[in-house]
């Protein structure tokens, strides 16, 4: 026995000091890819940074999200090779980044693409291309995998996000008028993915009401469903029902016709058809190229960035439409472009919280009546029985009150308010997940997405960006309201050939 | 002086509600029928509680050395009365009537408590403050102690130790009273003894507590226990019954010793026999070794490669001299190479052919399991068979889960492979089913290894028959995306234990 007596009692404090950090331990964390100060650079019309060199490019591509990477894809696919793309954050795919670390994969926006139906041939083309589907089969491997959605409701968890237990026989007639309605209107086919296909035979009185008044004027007034409705306003355009046009309401439910059991989902989200994209045209992307201003030079485009000048005979402004007023030189400002205010974080979790009520882990994983959208599980896609520690995307899309007081609050309040914020709406459902949560790491977006607002949809500034014809063109789902994949990879091939017309290439 | 004193009502009184409480939910566990236990638990309890005040009448002298015996009675009886009830229910038949016979003796004892509690007060008090104070103090013990329980006591104690926690209270309540009543007592020193040693008792259990629960639920499984172990990925059981050993996964019966050669025999042999010079196998599960044991006899087979996911397991069934003897020390052949992988992702990287290959997992219980009962995984299991090669699936029981092995079979064949489901009778499971595949055709081998206890060449055929009963009926394929088969066993299962 070489230890002292000393050396001992230090030892034992030491184990105690120990046990103490474990019993407290602290939840690490940070805001990540923050983009306000880039955006407020831009709002605040800060100076540009004098061009050390100029690039005379036929093509420039401003903004490397979906629709930035489908105009590339289409536009390298036509055989076009002279062209950029300019994307200001340091990883393409905007909406669909992801992040990784030990545990896992994970989105930091977008997280799936609803099976396509038969009109969607750009997606369809797209994933025949990537093996997701082949022989009209989809790849069973990408389907979400089961159990793919649960509900917290009266305090157990239920299949599925449609409210199904303890409805009166009152809330189930309800139910089945708004799903016939919703049949009716599916059965016209003017709701269409592209949304553009069909809407000029689409009801364009929608338009002009609330998604909320139009269900209050169906007599639909059961408090589960009001809640199932303004879940997935929130969840697809981040805005109550009271702030969503009836018409994007309508929309979400009468656009799809499912065709096999999904949706397609990657543990990264859809960054994984990112990761697809750049692999075909990651050689004409420039990450970290922010511009700043884009001008009109004889026929042709100036684009600016910080220190560098493109010519361009023709631009794709693939961009959130909202900048275009503060980058594009006489560009007047937009009336009817309101953007919801998102936040969402991605939680380490060490072990499953074991909670009273037992259910399998799902894949998307919803409380009823909380603010939040609840959690999508980024190991749900393993092939593997066994998972112990997982990483959770949790979606808080922050749609009570205005969009530009819910951005200051973003902006106001510090890291540890908002995780504090997320772990007491788990707990609600997990009391135990402080104790299986090691790290959050939230990502702030002040304008996450286009809100499809009474108005927006029929909107003619909406209208002629997306029918504009020339070497100015637009491409972001922005243009269409829906904030989805389906509609920014339309808008991006769309610009691509229009682009390709004005070079006199078809 | 007087408030201690209250407090002390306010302790007895809470403690008499939570024995009444433990007993009610213990019943309600273990036997069911919340409603029916409640309610006659209550009622006997309050009836025993009006003999016991009716007795009181009898005590004429040394109230507080007869308050005392009392309170460590109740502390001991209802301290303990949780892990007698379990103890009972687990090893005799007599669970109901001891949880009566406990609820009466309590019941009759905390019945005396109060009404000598005022009689021993009433000497200091007006008569009138004595009954509101007493009476009040009792019935705030009664809500704390019912509020207490659900939401502190059984989530974070359990029943057992509840009780014990509340025994403690009650034999501390006595030892305290030694002092408070030390004017009125005689013998003190005999009394503080008492009440240290319950104490020290009660303490005991307190500690042992997790053992005591540990040996009523040894009593679920039929036989005694000789191995149990918490792995990282389940609950391993073994039981011994004479020669009858049994290996329980989760609660689950994988084999007894008495048949599974019925099981394994079946498993490999109609398959593996019909593969013309068969060099390579995978076993995938099966961590038993018993697979492997049936397939070391054939002597031509060069490699077997042993997936499995839990080496807790695998370890045990190579170390383990009673099992084994069981296995035929097959782990400790040369030919055998074990790794421990998750099968799906393992046989996705692996770039092997095989020439037989077998699929032996627990039943598709969750959604976590069914994975491995999907087009996607036989589909990439498909991809190692050898030209001639064939795969079997142990397929539950056709008998008592029909739709599930159906649904396999139309898995398999979703998958693009040929099927050829047959049973066997095991008696320990019951009618068991198996799917042989491949993408040729299948025909019952010739000749068999020798030394078979179950199989024979002429008997074989007959497996391939079922009975109307068993019939094959038309089942969707289990998929990654929409896992019928999971939902289909709990369904198939339910109808039978109901």
């Amino acid at each position: 026995m070489n230890a002292t007596r000393r050396q001992f009692v230090a030892c034992g404090s030491a184990a105690l000091a120990g046990m103490a950090a474990k019993g407290e331990r602290r939840i690490a964390g940070s805001f990540v890819n923050d983009a306000f100060a880039a955006g407020h650079r831009i709002r605040d019309r800060a100076p540009v940074s004098p061009a050390l060199r100029e690039e005379r490019i036929p093509v420039v591509i401003v903004g490397g999200g979906i629709a930035g990477l489908s105009a590339a894809w289409r536009l390298q696919k036509r055989g076009f090779r002279d062209f950029v793309l300019l994307e200001m954050n340091g990883q393409a795919g905007g909406n669909a980044r992801s992040g990784e670390n030990e545990v896992s994969a994970y989105p930091w926006a977008a997280h799936y693409v609803p099976v396509p139906g038969p009109k969607a041939i750009l997606v369809r083309e797209l994933f025949e291309e990537l093996g997701v589907l082949r022989d009209g089969v989809w790849n069973e491997r990408y389907l979400c995998f089961s159990p793919q959605e649960r509900l917290f409701l009266y305090g157990k968890w239920q299949e599925g996000i449609e409210p199904s237990i303890g409805l009166t026989r009152q809330d189930r007639d309800r139910f089945q008028k708004l799903e016939d309605l919703f049949a009716a209107f599916r059965n016209t086919g003017s709701f269409t993915i592209p949304m553009e296909l069909g809407l000029e035979r689409s009801p364009r009185e929608l338009d002009r009401i609330s998604f909320a008044e139009w269900l209050r004027q169906q007599g639909i007034d059961s408090r589960p469903i009001v809640w199932y409705m303004n879940y997935c306003c929130r969840d697809d355009y981040g805005a109550l029902a009271a702030d969503t046009s009836a018409w994007a309401g309508v929309h979400y439910f009468s656009s799809r016709a499912a065709e096999e059991k999904g949706p397609l989902t990657w543990p990264e989200g859809n960054a994984w058809i990112t990761r697809q994209l750049l692999q075909r045209v990651g050689s004409f992307v420039r990450t970290g190229q922010m511009v700043r201003r884009i001008e009109r030079q004889g026929s042709r485009y100036r684009v600016l960035t910080d220190g560098a000048r493109f010519v361009a005979d023709a631009v794709i402004y693939a961009a959130p439409t909202f900048l275009a007023s503060y980058l594009i030189q006489d560009f007047g400002p937009l009336q009817h472009f309101e953007y919801s205010p998102w936040l969402t974080a991605n939680l380490t979790l060490e072990r499953a919280p074991r909670g009273a009520s037992t259910s399998e882990r799902a894949w998307d994983n919803v409380v009823a009546y909380s603010p939040t959208l609840g959690y999508v599980d980024a190991t749900h896609q393993t092939l593997r029985t066994q998972v112990d520690r997982t990483v959770w995307t949790f979606y808080w899309a922050l749609s009570e009150g205005s969009p530009a007081a819910n951005r200051r609050l973003l902006l106001e309040k510090d890291w540890s308010y908002w995780s504090e914020a997320i772990l007491h709406d788990l707990e609600r459902v997990h009391p135990d997940i402080r104790a299986c949560v090691s790290r959050i790491d939230i990502m702030r977006m002040g304008h996450a997405m286009a809100r499809p607002a009474v108005g927006s949809i029929f909107d003619p500034q909406r209208r002629a960006l997306s029918q504009a014809h020339g070497r100015l063109l637009f491409a972001n789902s922005d243009l269409s309201g829906l904030s989805i994949f389906e509609e920014a990879q339309f808008r991006g091939v769309q610009a691509a050939e229009k682009a390709l017309a004005s070079l006199g290439r078809t | 002086m007087g408030l201690l004193l209250f407090i002390s009502v306010f302790l007895i009184s809470a403690c008499g509600l939570i024995y009444e409480l433990v007993a009610g939910t213990l019943a309600s566990y273990l036997v069911g029928d919340s409603v029916f236990q409640f309610s006659t638990i209550i009622g006997c309890y309050l009836f025993s509680m009006g003999i016991g005040s009716a007795l009181s009448r009898y005590i004429h002298r040394g109230l507080v050395h007869r308050f005392i015996w009392i309170e460590l009675m109740i502390g001991l009886i209802g301290g303990f009365s949780s892990a007698l009830l379990f103890l009972a229910f687990a090893y005799t038949q007599a669970f109901a009537l001891l949880m009566y016979f406990i609820v009466t003796v309590i019941g009759v004892l905390v019945g005396l408590e109060i009404p000598l509690l005022m009689r021993i007060v009433r000497e200091r008090f007006d008569f009138r403050d004595a009954v509101a104070h007493v009476l009040t103090f009792d019935y705030i013990g009664a809500l704390a102690a019912s509020l207490l329980f659900p939401i502190i006591l059984v989530p974070k104690l359990g029943l057992v130790r509840s009780a014990m926690l509340f025994g403690i209270v009650n034999a501390g309540v006595a030892l305290w009273s030694t002092e408070l009543f030390a004017a009125q007592l005689g013998a003190r020193r005999l009394l503080r003894g008492m009440s240290i040693l319950v104490l020290a008792v009660l303490l005991a259990g307190m500690l042992e507590a997790k053992r005591i629960t540990a040996v009523a639920e040894d009593n679920i499984y039929a036989d005694e226990i000789i191995f149990a172990r918490d792995t990282r990925y389940q609950h391993i059981v073994l039981t011994r019954f004479k020669d009858d050993l049994r290996l329980f996964l989760n609660s689950h019966l994988q084999f007894s010793s008495r048949d599974e050669y019925r099981y394994h025999e079946s498993l490999v042999h109609p398959g593996l026999s019909a593969v013309p010079a068969p060099r390579r196998v995978l076993v995938l599960g099966g961590g038993d070794g018993l697979a492997l044991r049936e397939i070391l006899k054939y002597p031509q087979i060069e490699t077997v490669t042993l997936v499995d996911l839990d080496p807790e397991m695998t370890r045990l069934f190579s170390t383990n001299p009673m099992l084994t003897a069981l296995n035929r020390r097959s782990f400790l052949s040369p030919k055998v190479h074990v790794v421990n992988a998750d099968a799906f992702p393992w046989i996705d990287a692996d770039p092997n052919s095989f020439d037989f290959i077998v699929v032996d997992f627990p039943d598709p219980t969750n959604y976590a399991l069914g994975k491995l009962y999907t087009t996607a995984f036989y589909r990439a299991v498909a991809r190692h068979l050898s030209q001639q090669g064939l795969l079997v699936v142990q397929s539950t029981s056709p008998m008592f889960a029909r739709d599930s092995f159906w649904c396999i079979d139309a898995t398999l064949r979703q998958a693009g492979l040929k099927t050829y489901p047959y049973h066997v009778y095991v008696p320990s499971f019951g009618e068991w089913g198996f799917v042989l595949a491949g993408l040729r055709d299948y025909t019952t081998p010739k000749s068999l290894p020798p030394g078979l206890r179950f199989l024979s060449v002429a008997t074989l055929p007959t497996l391939f028959q079922f009975p109307p009963d068993m019939a094959a009926i038309p089942m969707p394929a289990n998929t990654l995306n929409d896992q019928v088969l999971v939902r289909a066993y709990d369904k198939d299962w339910k109808d039978i234990s109901h």
